[in-house]
């Protein structure tokens, strides 16, 4: 550098490091300035989105695979606030929501006017049904295609997926429903909503496709298979309205149950709704009125309780079928006299003819020679007074009054041993009856036949809850109950096949604690073929106004049931069968 | 001797030579970083590309099986008990009563078994991005390594 020159490239270096250094402090200073900052703050929202992710919710099926609960898409409206203010359109959208979604068109304008401070969108209506939606959009499309001014520009569309039911009202009471928010409520979609949706989550997904390996795989809700069959369940909906309508009754309820599996075939009641069409369900159910009465309502089942009686009178040991009892008219227990369904004497009869004749003497009478505590300890072995931990949301474990409770009487032995001042529901009836058809093994009633997750399906099992008679008793009792129906209730009973039942009437309590004698409950338990039982029906029609006999009303129900029932099940006639048991394998 | 001497006086007398090389040495360096940057940009630009492309798809699987939950819903409405029933009764058909069943004992029957809805996809699912996208340099050649190692062990 020892040029004459020299100072000029000197200053020259200078200069440029210099303007290098001021530059470089510039781009620091601006990086770390808080506008920079606020930039990058209001820059990261584009950066990605907070998504709720609803997985779909599992599919319902009956014990063949038809679908009885599944999805379809429908649609959240909302709009871009920013958009539509500054597209100046919010009447084209409040005037398109009115006509479309059924908004109201002022309300719907002053709330795209109006928004909340700090609101970047805003939900018009959801769950909109992608016809409507897709008539929307299609509008939007055409819109926009015209001049600025009737543009629908904001508008946006997010499809989600719905519950559906492809079956209507069928089951309904069995499967409940799936409101807006992804919640299942009542029976198997209340019961089974944390398996059925899945676990919902909000994550983060990021714009840059460089992180798309952050997607989260969200597995979908299980798939449950019931054990109703849709076939048999149309059956007896069918029925039973046909019932309400031929004995004037308020209500009814049937279960059809396997006795030697717990599986429930079907459950009618006469309340039902589309689980489709929520709005109805605040006409149909004021004021808490249960949803599905066959396990929620517990009533007060009458002369079917009987059975239980006699069960655990046999299975103590202390009457035989060939008791006998001389029947007077009247017994007195606890100061209280109790008379015959006619206010009859009936004489001489043995546990049999009580049974056939349901003699409220008699059953009294075996109470007593059963003893307080011996039948109380049977009844709640049969499950009385405890749900029966059937699958379905809001069972009733109904009432059994227990010596030392304050309401107790020793009067209750009596009224209890004919089915009155206990209240129970038509599951708990079924549940009880299947250690008399199964051998003494009481089954636990269940509704799901499997679950299927990732591709694997798991059946549910069968389960013993309980013994609370010996095989000798049930099959006493059965061929005691076959008798008394051969000879007796007529009405129940299905040619070619061998079946027991008993028939149950017990008034209603009035709101004064008084029973009505001309309003009643009437009700009707049978299974069969006896040998082999392969259902249990229980019949309960409440408040017939035709007839106030269950032997008039519930049996006859019974024999349209179990007359289909034979054909949908495929079991041809007990000697058909025996015969083709007897060939051999 | 004499020709470092010479080779230092050429250098004083001429030291744009000095300054070519370091400028020699500089573009090379700008030459090597540049193209550093531009096969990071390749593969970064063609990772972005196939995220993007993962994205659609990711979006296209579930428009899919919404897809599919509609269709099936569909098709559950159309073979609905009542649609059945009301299109048996059309054609003709009426429900069947006990007594006109004529039972027949075939040897050998064997009745349907329980329905299962089971499926093979609880099957291990391929990994979603290859790992040629995922693993480092350091890694792929660890990998490359040992696959011919073993490769160099197998029998011909």
């Amino acid at each position: 550098m020892n040029t004459p020159h020299a100072w000029r490239y000197l200053s020259v270096q200078i200069f440029l490091v210099l303007l290098a250094t001021a530059v470089i402090g510039q781009i620091i200073r601006i990086q770390s300035s808080e506008e920079a900052k606020a930039i990058l703050d209001n820059t990261s929202q584009y950066s990605g989105e907070y998504r709720s992710y609803f997985p779909a919710r599992g599919r319902i099926y009956d014990r063949s695979g038809y679908l009885l609960a599944g999805n379809r898409t429908a649609y959240e409206v909302g709009i871009d606030i920013r958009t539509v203010h500054e597209a100046g359109n919010a009447n084209n959208i409040a005037l398109a929501a009115s006509m479309y979604l059924g908004l109201d068109y002022a309300d719907a304008l002053d709330e795209i006017q109006n928004p909340d401070s700090g609101l970047l969108y805003l939900v018009l209506a959801s769950a909109v049904d992608s016809d409507i939606a897709e008539n929307l959009m299609n509008l939007q499309e055409l819109a926009a295609s015209q001049p600025s001014s009737e543009s629908l520009t904001g508008l946006h569309f997010q499809p989600t997926l719905q519950r559906s039911y492809p079956e209507n009202d069928l089951a309904a009471n069995i499967l409940g429903f799936v409101t807006g928010d992804h919640r299942g409520y009542f029976g198997i979609e209340e019961k089974y909503n944390s398996v059925l949706s899945g676990v919902p989550v909000l994550v983060w997904i990021p714009s840059d496709p460089n992180r798309v390996n952050e997607w989260p795989e969200i597995p979908a809700g299980s798939d449950l298979i019931l054990t109703i069959d849709r076939e048999i369940q149309a059956m007896t909906e069918e029925i039973l309205d046909d019932a309400m309508d031929t004995y004037g009754a308020e209500s009814g309820t049937i279960v059809v149950m396997n006795p030697q599996t717990g599986e429930i075939l079907a459950m009618a009641t006469t309340l039902r709704m589309d689980p489709d069409n929520l709005d109805s369900y605040e006409d149909l159910f004021p004021e808490q009125t249960p949803y599905n009465w066959a396990i929620s309502h517990p009533y007060e089942p009458g002369s079917v309780m009987k059975i239980y009686i006699m069960a655990a009178a046999l299975d103590a040991g202390v009457v035989l079928p060939s008791t006998t009892f001389n029947d007077t008219g009247s017994i007195t227990i606890g100061g209280a006299t109790f008379r015959n369904w006619n206010g009859g004497a009936w004489g001489i009869q043995d546990m049999t003819g009580c049974l056939q004749h349901s003699l409220n003497v008699c059953l009294a009478w075996v109470a007593t020679q059963l003893g307080v505590d011996n039948m109380y300890s049977y009844l709640q072995d049969f499950g009385f007074g405890h749900q029966t931990g059937v699958d379905l949301a809001w069972e009733s474990p109904g009432r059994l009054k227990l010596p030392g409770d304050e309401d107790w009487h020793i009067s209750d032995l009596a009224t209890n041993s004919f089915g009155q001042g206990v209240t129970v529901t038509p599951l708990q009836m079924v549940m009880a009856a299947s250690a008399i058809a199964n051998e003494g093994q009481m089954v636990y009633p269940h509704m799901v036949y499997a679950v299927v997750q990732n591709g694997q399906q798991r059946n549910t099992e069968t389960q013993i809850v309980g013994n609370p008679i010996s095989a000798r008793t049930a099959q006493t009792l059965s061929e005691m109950l076959v008798y008394s129906l051969e000879n007796e209730t007529s009405l129940a009973l299905v040619p070619g096949y061998r079946l027991a039942g008993k028939t149950g009437t017990a008034q209603i309590p009035t709101e004064y604690g008084i029973y009505d004698p001309n309003v009643t409950n009437t009700s009707f338990i049978g299974w069969g073929p006896v040998d082999d039982p392969q259902f249990m029906v229980y019949v309960w029609i409440e408040e017939p106004s035709a007839s106030i006999w269950g032997s008039e009303v519930a049996a006859p129900v019974f024999q349209q049931v179990v007359e289909r029932l034979v054909v949908l099940m495929h079991i041809p006639p007990d000697y058909i069968r025996l015969q083709a048991a007897n060939r051999g394998p | 001797m004499n020709n470092v001497t010479q080779l230092i006086s050429k250098y004083r007398q001429a030291p744009w030579r000095h300054q070519r090389q370091w400028i020699g040495l500089f573009l090379l360096v700008i030459v090597l970083v540049a193209m550093v940057a531009g096969i990071y940009l390749n593969v970064t630009a063609g990772a972005s590309v196939a995220g993007r492309e993962i994205q659609i798809l990711k979006d296209d699987i579930i428009e899919n099986q919404r897809f599919n939950h509609d269709l099936e819903t569909h098709l559950a409405e159309l073979t609905s008990i009542k649609s059945m029933h009301t299109q048996a009764e059309d054609l003709g058909f009426e429900p069947i009563r006990p007594e006109d069943i004529t039972y027949v004992i075939v040897e050998g029957y064997i009745p349907p078994p329980p329905i299962d809805l089971s499926t093979n996809a609880a099957l291990p699912a391929a990994p979603l991005i290859k790992t040629e996208y995922t693993q480092s340099l350091f890694d792929w050649a660890a990998q490359a390594f040992i696959l011919s190692t073993a490769r160099s062990g197998e029998q011909p």
